[in-house]
């Protein structure tokens, strides 16, 4: 009964579905992306050198790369639950029951995992290849060896896939059950403890570079572990965070900010924790760029530094590092915006309501811009700080000074893409909803 | 009580609200449902009223129209002397925040804000200054003076409604606008409502203008204005329940009647007015 229905509401409200799909999708696509290289190092006849290369890439950038796949994905399904609230509460009120309700959501995720994953094999494959390709080129993987997609990269995408949305599902929906059940939903201590775990992990992962040789070729896999792993915990804590911000600064926003400002404030305030849904990747995309850029650049710095001469070959091999990287980083970007885009345009009612008691649209807009200046200012803040915790391990290890001889510009440019997205997309998110009569836009949807 | 000073605030016009020619189609030119057919009339300050009709009469549109919500095709809103010209949504916010109030089936409150926050989000709104002692007062006076730093999701449906009324009255509009303000609540918290609205009329000089289907609720106004086809269907002065009711059974033969060509409405003979009512429908 429940099963049909969730089908019914996959199909019946695709729209709906599009964000969660997409994140599982692109996640799916990535993490095989990277796993087939396991599978096409394990081929026979492989030479050592060939799969060295391989192995390495797929364990190290496939490693991270699947953990912060995992993370976006759960963060895009908690959101989605959490927006359904007023479907659930219709559905309890016809009758169904928690397990019911339950069940439903689960299916409907397993369902919206199931086709990203199958969705992301043709594509990982082709990504795939084109990795395998520029290895070739680069004369890091001999030429015969064949690109293979098999069970290592079904598996770890499909598994991340499914267990992050499931998982998630299962969290939010039991969540939304129970305030249904108690009128208000608990304070999460599991989420705390979470955080914590999380941020002690990170400090774990990211100080194991001190006990790697300088040398190892995965050294900065556990610093860019780690910086991910923080930015888990800084955002599993940032509702705590933000109310504490939010005594200090919380009155000079809203005089300075006007009304706008000040509906930001008390929405902050209120939304603590759905917001964290939003810093999550905001924190994930600048922790995870920068470590991964500046780690590339000092490990690239640290080979001209060992006195070698650069051959072009060294030079294209950085390019390829750098791509790799480069797909993480631009993955997690989009995960950013594809929140941020659920998180606003969900919120057209609320905007509805309070043009209806007299807010013009441009009121509304700054309200958003407000909310999304502190968002962004606390993701970046948090994000570089988890950064910062992969970078120094890594620099230090690896060259013997604490910071980066690259300079600001990295994290600049990435700190300017977290801010750009962020206001961007609130702001463009905003004013289509509030392109919607009030009227209309505060009507219940049938 | 609601109004510190009339000296000090602005000079009211006797005529609170008139619509002239005020028509309204939805959907496209084939299929075009005239929501409103050419509707005027006038209510004076300081009355109570209702509008009734049944289903897709045009009541929510008229209300709608009126509290500037909505925009009608032709015809003029007059609001406290004031022609309702706002260009685009901005304008026409700015005109409402200054004398329009409005109550709303659902509430309307924002979930972020306390009682107290949510009754004062208008005069912030509009950058005006904030009595806390007033607002504090207006609260008391719907019964929610206990509640100030409540949230909405902590108050039932009546008190809900009731933080929607001080939310109203502390803007003194000249109008305030309630579509179907009973409509989600129990007799006894609907009867708490509506008698706020009748004290503010009769009490306080408010201006209220009321939608709904209830003739439990009509019978609290003044008088009551009837819409059948987006079009008056006459009034009535000093409703009781019973009259309301019987006149509502029966809105229906005389819009069956107009269909069949034996009644013309013309907008002139329903131009109301507040002292001398004429009633000239079903004629």
């Amino acid at each position: 009964m429940m099963l049909s229905l969730a089908m019914r509401s996959v199909r019946q409200r695709p729209g709906r579905f599009v964000g969660t799909l997409m994140a599982a999708t692109l996640g799916a696509a990535i993490t095989m992306m990277f796993n087939s290289l396991h599978d096409t190092a394990g081929a026979v006849g492989v030479d050592d050198a060939s799969s060295e290369t391989l192995t390495l890439t797929g364990g190290v950038v496939g490693g991270y790369g699947s953990l912060l796949v995992f993370f976006a994905i759960a963060s895009t399904l908690t959101i989605n639950v959490r927006q359904r609230q007023e479907e659930l509460h219709l559905l309890r009120c016809s009758g169904a029951t928690p397990a019911q309700i339950k069940r439903m959501v689960m299916v409907e995720a397993l369902a919206v995992a199931v086709v990203g994953a199958l969705l992301a094999v043709l594509p990982a494959m082709l990504g795939g290849r084109l990795l395998l390709e520029m290895f070739k080129d680069t004369d890091q993987v001999a030429g015969g060896v064949d690109y293979a997609f098999g069970p290592i990269a079904l598996g770890s995408g499909f598994g991340i896939t499914l267990i992050a949305s499931m998982g998630a599902a299962f969290l939010a929906v039991r969540r939304a059950t129970r305030a249904a059940d108690g009128g208000r939903a608990p304070r999460g201590r599991a989420r705390t403890i979470g955080g914590l775990l999380a941020l002690v992990a990170g400090a774990g992962g990211a100080s194991t570079t001190f006990a790697m040789p300088s040398d190892d070729p995965a050294l900065m896999a556990p610093a860019a572990y780690g910086a991910i792993l923080l930015s888990i915990g800084f955002a599993a804590l940032s509702p705590g965070l933000l109310r504490m911000l939010l005594t200090v600064f919380g009155r000079p926003v809203s005089l300075i900010g006007g009304a706008g400002g000040y509906l930001a404030v008390t929405n902050i305030r209120r939304r603590a924790d759905q917001l964290a849904g939003v810093l999550m990747p905001l924190i994930c995309f600048t922790g995870i760029g920068i470590a991964t850029l500046y780690i590339q650049a000092v490990e690239s710095s640290a080979l001209d530094a060992s006195g070698l001469t650069r051959s072009v070959d060294d030079k294209n091999v950085e390019t390829v590092n750098m791509v790799v990287v480069g797909i993480i980083v631009i993955f997690s970007c989009i995960m950013l915006i594809n929140s941020l885009y659920a998180a606003v345009s969900y919120r057209r009612a609320e905007f509805g309501r309070q043009r209806l008691i007299g807010a013009t649209p441009a009121q509304v807009q700054k309200m958003v811009v407000v909310e999304a200046l502190v968002l962004a200012g606390m993701g970046v803040f948090f994000g570089t700080l988890a950064g910062l915790a992969g970078i120094v391990p890594f620099t230090v290890a690896r060259t013997d000074q604490t910071l980066p001889d690259e300079g600001l510009g990295i994290w600049l440019g990435i700190v300017g893409i977290a801010a750009a997205a962020t206001l961007v997309t609130s702001l463009v998110t905003a004013r289509r909803a509030l392109r919607v009569p009030a009227i209309e836009s505060v009507a219940v949807a049938a | 009580m609601f109004r510190r000073n009339r000296g000090a605030g602005p000079a009211r016009s006797a005529e609170a609200l008139r619509l002239d020619g005020v028509s309204k189609v939805y959907g496209s030119a084939d299929n075009a449902v005239a929501a409103l057919d050419n509707v005027s009339l006038s209510l004076p300050a300081g009355t109570f009223t209702a509008v009734m009709g049944p289903s897709g009469s045009g009541k929510s549109t008229l209300l709608q129209c009126a509290a500037g919500l909505d925009r009608p095709d032709s015809g003029t809103v007059t609001v406290d002397g004031a022609k309702m010209t706002g260009h685009g949504e901005s304008g026409l916010a700015k005109f409402r925040r200054r004398r329009i109030g409005f109550i709303f089936q659902q509430y309307n409150l924002m979930p972020t804000l306390t009682v107290e926050q949510n009754t004062t989000l208008p005069l912030k709104l509009a950058r005006r200054r904030i009595n806390r002692a007033r607002t504090r007062e207006v609260l008391t006076h719907v019964g929610l003076g206990e509640r100030l730093d409540h949230l909405p999701d902590q108050l039932s449906g009546g008190q809900r409604q009731r933080v929607a009324i001080a939310r109203a009255l502390v803007t003194e509009p000249s109008v305030i606008f309630a579509d179907e303000p009973t409509g989600a609540l129990d007799m006894r918290s609907a009867r708490d409502v509506l008698r706020l609205l009748r004290e503010s009329v009769q009490e306080h000089g408010r201006t209220v203008v009321m939608v709904t289907h209830d003739p439990v609720a009509a019978s609290y106004a003044d008088w009551v204005l009837f819409l059948a086809d987006g079009r008056l269907a006459g009034d009535m002065y000093a409703p009781t329940v019973d009259a309301v009711a019987e006149r509502l059974a029966h809105l229906g033969d005389t819009v069956a009647q107009g269909a069949n060509g034996h009644h013309t409405h013309h907008a002139d003979a329903h131009h109301l007015d507040a002292h001398t009512i004429n009633v000239r429908t079903g004629d």
